[in-house]
């Protein structure tokens, strides 16, 4: 009997592979957008092609733009060479927001965050490190926030109150070279870390990550969703909102740690831009076309995740509330260093939204996707 | 009661694949470096309940692993059985009582195993202990023993089916269906775990499977194709989920309904050792255990009887609990529930005293990914890590403080929500069998057992 139902079962398992062939055309439903699609293959191939590749290509560009005007700055410290360094830096930190979610691959190996967006920047340690000079490590965990674009945002834009001020400690000041030299040596400290990722991610990382199927630990969509998890409860919620505005400390108000402190108006854009950057990837929103692919989107409606008591798709739930996420954001204006001081009700209600979203992106989505964050045997129970 | 006797060999096959398996786990687990990973870097245990004097011990863990992998390989040997099964047994126990966040039922199974072989005589034959001591050796012992092990296995696949018999798992087919699509990228067949009827035709088949087994297996006509489906089941299972070593001891100890009587002829004349000198009767049984004859025969027998019972009832322990089993957990370990359920959480906690302190715990802090995965979905594991969180923020200088957790766990499928009532300061609960009142309903009814 036993037999039989194993025969039986293997001769339709058979017939069914030798009738439907193994191509890609064999999945119950291929279309991209608000279809779903439970082939990964096709959603990291998008993922990777349209989204990751190309924003990095977009952060290469704005970044080397900065680099050449750091450059600049570092050989004729003036205030039209301060200015147009200061408008790159902006830019350039503002694509950083688009491509710091892919903790995945090179940027994970190499922990490429570490080097360009740890904040609040220590400012003791980067005098320190000034004074020092080149015997100063910058690969160590306590060098971190002293290097990067904060570090870069407390050197163009907080050392003094005016650009006279800051001016002259390029140039009059007595450890004016050494600052020069400080500057040029992050600047290239970034440029080393961000060309060995990209050049990765281009050389051959791509065919890894798009081939890299399965589910484990090790493989790409594990690693990417664990990466993209993390990067929105920690470094979005947490980072950009939750701890500035005390959410998470006991109501003690910390604008001191806003990300872009000495440039205090940039940092909503940021948040906001680097909100929307997750948004746009979860929905697999191709950088080239503007239009969606296959993306974590279609593949959790491709598993039919939703909720079993309203029959909603689990991704519109989480495409609602990063929109509530998202409108509140949006609804502070002005300046976040000042917005948690007086206007911090707002500020926690993004956090307590985002903190909605985490929950939904770190179980509802992983459980669906059964994806895993152990990394020892498990038998389920 | 008439004693019944049957062939050694089937025992002593098993003891040695027993050992031999027990001992490459222990490597195995050595090699990865888990010991390092799950008993000395973590700075906090879950220790199960009535067992908080069971700790991992520094370096020394490293000895209660060799010390659990020799006495594996003299019992496969068969030298110096007794000790060596009562060292297994002693380390092995140990070793799974450390930390609760690595409990997996094949790791209990494996302990009930080793505390049969005890008092199981597994060297009476073709072992090095019989060899030494020609006046152990027997080519008949009684059945009881091997049945002992049998009515185990059977316990565990019989108590596993039962616990499927309920309406996520049948109807739902439920976890199934979220863990195959993860497998669609398998070589051939894996596109078919694209459709909801396979997951469908995997729970029942399972289901079926796991009722029938034992006694397909005892049964000698079934017995061979029974075998054969033990191999592939257990094999696809070992292919589709991470699930270590679990398929391997199953597929081995299922060796032991096979009773190997030609295998036994044919060796016996070269590899048994011969019966002493002195036209020694050709047939012995083996010696009763240690050597207070009848008695200890008598109290084994009780010890055994006692010890089914106990596997027999304990699984139903969950019926003294209200609420839905698979949601507080409660009465969850030690009954055969295995593959389940997919349940994932997420365990925020705040620490807060009368002075006006108040922190936001991160769990890294404390715990390692396996031990926060773990906690997160199991109240007795969240208890524990609160009372944790108590002394650790006392010593920090709150005064009397005060634990919360913002709780939220998906089960099967189901859209998250809170496990634990946010407003319950858990410093203030008692860990206890008794039922946890702090535990949010579930809110939704799996039927069946």
């Amino acid at each position: 009997m036993l037999k039989k139902i194993t025969i039986t079962l293997a001769s339709v398992a058979l017939l069914w592979a030798c009738s439907t062939g193994t191509t890609d055309e064999s999945q119950p439903t291929p279309q991209p957008g608000n279809a779903g699609s439970t082939d990964r293959k096709a959603m990291l191939t998008n993922l990777a092609d349209n989204i990751i590749l190309p924003s990095y290509a977009s952060f290469k560009t704005t970044f080397d733009a900065m680099l050449t005007k750091a450059d600049a700055f570092a050989a004729k410290p003036s205030q039209a060479s301060l200015t147009e360094f200061r408008q790159a830096w902006t830019t350039a930190y503002t694509e950083w927001q688009k491509v710091e979610l892919f903790d995945v691959g090179p940027a994970e190996n190499h922990t490429l965050r570490y080097f360009f967006n740890i904040y609040p920047a220590n400012t003791v340690g980067i005098e320190e490190n000034i004074v020092t000079g080149l015997s100063a490590s910058l690969e160590v965990p306590s060098s971190y926030p002293r290097q990067g674009f904060p570090a870069l945002d407390y050197l163009i834009n907080g050392l003094g109150s005016t650009d006279e001020a800051i001016l002259a400690k390029y140039t009059t000041a007595p450890d004016a070279a050494k600052r020069v030299a400080y500057l040029k040596r992050i600047t290239s400290q970034m440029n080393t870390q961000f060309t060995t990722v990209y050049s990765e991610w281009t050389g051959g990382y791509r065919d890894t990550f798009v081939n890299c199927t399965g589910l484990d630990a090790g493989c790409s969509t594990s690693k990417l969703v664990n990466g993209f998890v993390l990067h929105y409860e920690r470094y979005i919620r947490s980072g950009k909102i939750g701890i500035p505005s005390g959410a998470m400390t006991n109501g003690v108000v910390a604008p001191e740690k806003v990300e872009s402190f000495y440039k205090k108006d940039i940092s909503l854009t940021l948040a906001k831009t680097a909100h929307q950057a997750v948004v746009d990837f979860f929905n697999g929103k191709s950088l080239k076309t503007g239009q969606e692919g296959p993306s974590l989107k279609t593949y959790l409606n491709g598993l039919g995740a939703k909720d079993s008591r309203t029959g909603t798709s689990l991704t519109d739930i989480i495409n609602a509330q990063m929109a509530v996420s998202a409108a509140q954001l949006n609804a502070i204006k002005g300046n976040l260093h000042d917005e948690v001081k007086t206007n911090n009700a707002a500020v926690v209600g993004v956090y307590t939204e985002m903190q909605k979203a985490v929950r939904m992106l770190k179980v509802d989505m992983t459980t669906a996707m059964s994806i895993t964050i152990t990394y020892t045997d498990n038998d389920g129970d | 009661m008439t004693e019944t006797e049957t062939s050694p060999a089937p025992l002593s096959i098993f003891r040695i694949a027993f050992g031999l398996m027990m001992f490459a786990s222990i490597v195995r687990f050595w090699s990865k470096g888990w010991i390092e990973e799950l008993y000395i870097k973590p700075t906090f245990f879950f220790s199960f309940y009535g067992f908080a004097f069971v700790k991992p011990l520094g370096v020394w863990t490293y000895g209660l692993f060799a010390v659990c992998g020799l006495s594996a390989l003299l019992v496969a040997v068969g030298l110096f059985y007794r000790v060596a099964a009562i060292g297994l047994f002693l380390s092995f126990t140990y070793i799974e009582l450390m930390d609760k966040s690595t409990y997996l039922n094949h790791y209990y199974f494996t302990s009930l195993v080793c505390l049969l072989l005890i008092f199981i005589p597994a060297h009476v034959y073709f072992s090095v202990d019989a060899y030494r001591r020609p006046a152990l050796f027997a080519d008949r012992i009684p059945a009881v023993y091997p049945n002992a092990l049998k009515l185990l296995i059977a316990i565990l696949y019989v108590y596993a089916g039962l616990a499927k018999i309920n309406s996520d798992w049948l109807l739902h087919a439920l976890p199934l269906r979220i863990w195959l699509p993860a497998r669609n990228d398998t070589p051939i067949i894996g596109f078919l775990f694209n459709y909801p009827w396979v997951a469908y035709v995997f729970s029942w088949f399972g289901c079926i499977y796991d009722l029938s087994i034992p006694f397909l297996l005892w049964n000698r006509r079934t017995r061979p194709w029974a075998y054969a489906a033990v191999v592939v089941f257990h094999g696809l299972t070992a292919l589709l989920f991470p699930i270590g070593m679990f398929p391997y001891i199953m597929i081995v100890t299922a060796l032991l309904f096979f009773d190997w009587t030609g295998v036994q002829r044919s060796k016996q004349p070269e590899k048994a050792p011969q019966p002493p000198k002195g036209g020694a009767p050709q047939f012995q049984l083996a010696p009763p255990l240690g050597s207070w004859g009848a008695f200890s025969k008598r109290l084994t027998r009780i010890a055994f009887t006692l010890f089914f019972l106990l596997q027999l009832i304990l699984p139903f322990r969950y019926w003294l609990y209200p609420g839905e089993l698979f949601w507080t957990e409660e009465g969850y370990r030690f009954s055969w529930r295995v593959m389940l359920m997919e349940k994932a959480g997420y365990a925020q906690f705040t620490v807060k005293d009368d002075t006006g302190k108040r922190v936001v715990v991160n769990n890294t802090e404390f715990l390692t990914p396996l031990q926060e995965k773990m906690m997160s979905t199991q109240p007795d594991m969240l208890l524990q890590y609160a009372h944790h969180l108590c002394d650790q923020f006392a010593e920090r200088g709150f005064r009397q403080p005060q634990v919360y957790v913002d709780s939220y766990v998906a089960l099967n499928g189901r859209m998250g929500k809170p496990l634990v009532d946010p407003k319950t300061d858990l410093a203030k609960e008692r860990d206890s069998l008794a039922p946890k009142t702090w535990i949010t309903p579930f809110d939704d009814e799996i039927y069946g057992f």
